[in-house]
């Protein structure tokens, strides 16, 4: 894939996926990193999404708080606020309907 | 260049640009913590520390008073700007070894009125040496401790009478700080008060929970509003409400202008203190 398309269409999209993967539930930067890398939208530097996260949770969309885990170091986890969900719902929907219309369009292209 | 050396200049590249100082420890510590995790090349993950800087610092937007944007789970007053009031404890150069193991190795601080200061660092760095050598109860084998002004220090455990009832504690520690009987008393039933705690009855020391002994120890040394307080994982056994109380009296000593040491291993404090002290070992820090 075109890195720098991919990476243009990330930008529009990529707090809408932490947001989507903090709704099943809260994690911390790295996993929600290999999260994303697993469910096929490739990988995503922590350049990249930390910042995204600080973002959303300046608007309040995530909260976060340090946390030491049952085993390992003490980690900051992100957790999906109720505006947070709120945004998420709207978002999808619209998206949605974007990403269809793209579709619909595009398709025209392939069977052609 | 090397995890450290990255997260050092990112560090500084943050001061930079006038991040707020929480802030930037926990950008740092969490890159830290990521860095650790993915075990990949900090360039790799996060590109030259001077581009991620600005990432984060736009992100944030401008720098807000009173800082952190870490979520803390206790409400911190609004506080206005920071003021720094004389310097109470002084701490330069402690140095400690047990037999030929170096435990603090020239640790400075420095607390003024008015500001806490906390104490972190994994078990057996040296928080409780650290503590009681600012107490004066150990001996450092090189440095230089100065308090200006008066001292209550709470242990982590002990420090309480088995037979005494608990404001038999209060009148004991209160004649030490020139109180009298019923002064005492007060000033004990007050600061229990804060605590959620009602003193009055009579239970001697060693019939208390572990929680309940650790408000006493808190109690004592709070009496006679000492200029610094030094405090050893005071809230060891205290339920969560009483947790959250604990927190709530150090804002308020604060804002009397007290000196406040706390050691505490739980970092989301950490964004609502004056100054972190971390007594992990050079060698073993990643951040």
């Amino acid at each position: 894939m075109d890195q720098e398309r991919r990476g243009q269409w990330l930008r529009g999209v990529l707090d809408l996926c932490v947001l989507a993967l903090l709704h099943r539930r809260e994690s911390y930067g790295y996993e929600l990193a290999q999260s994303l890398d697993a469910s096929g939208i490739g990988p995503i530097q922590g350049g990249t999404l930390y910042p995204v996260l600080l973002r959303l949770q300046r608007t309040g969309l995530v909260s976060a708080q340090w946390r030491e885990g049952a085993a390992g170091p003490a980690r900051k986890y992100y957790r999906i606020t109720p505006a947070g969900a709120d945004t998420l719902r709207r978002t999808a929907v619209d998206w949605d309907a974007f990403a269809s219309g793209v579709g619909t369009v595009l398709r025209e292209v392939q069977t052609r | 260049m090397n995890s450290d050396g990255w997260l050092q200049a990112l560090a500084g590249e943050l001061h930079r640009r006038g991040l707020d100082p929480d802030l930037s420890r926990h950008v740092v510590a969490e890159a830290a913590t990521h860095l650790r995790d993915s075990g990949e090349p900090p360039l790799q993950v996060f590109g030259p520390p001077a581009t991620y800087a600005t990432a984060v610092a736009e992100s944030v937007g401008a720098p807000q008073p009173g800082g952190g944007v870490g979520v803390a789970r206790v409400a911190m007053p609004v506080r206005p700007p920071h003021t720094p009031g004389p310097v109470r404890l002084e701490v330069r150069g402690i140095t400690k070894r047990y037999r030929r193991r170096p435990v603090l190795t020239s640790v400075d601080l420095t607390v003024r009125a008015g500001e806490i200061a906390a104490v972190v660092g994994a078990n057996g760095a040296g928080k409780s040496t650290f503590l009681r050598i600012c107490a004066g109860l150990l001996s450092p084998d090189a440095g230089r401790v100065r308090v200006h002004g008066t001292l209550g220090y709470c242990p982590q455990s002990g420090g309480t009478a088995d037979f005494l009832y608990p404001e038999e504690h209060f009148v004991l520690v209160g004649a030490g700080r020139g109180l009298h009987r019923a002064e005492a008393r007060a000033a004990g039933r007050a600061h229990a008060g804060a605590l959620d705690w009602e003193p009055a009855g009579r239970t001697q020391a060693r019939h208390l929970s572990g929680g309940t002994r650790q408000k006493l120890n808190l109690v004592m040394a709070a009496l006679g509003e000492p200029d610094v307080l030094l405090l050893d994982e005071p809230y060891q056994g205290f339920d969560r409400g009483t947790y959250l109380d604990f927190w709530q009296q150090l804002w308020r000593w604060r804002a009397d202008g007290r000196a406040i040491v706390v050691v505490t291993h739980l970092l989301n404090q950490l964004d609502r203190v004056d100054t972190v002290l971390d007594l992990t070992p050079a060698r073993e820090m990643s951040a």
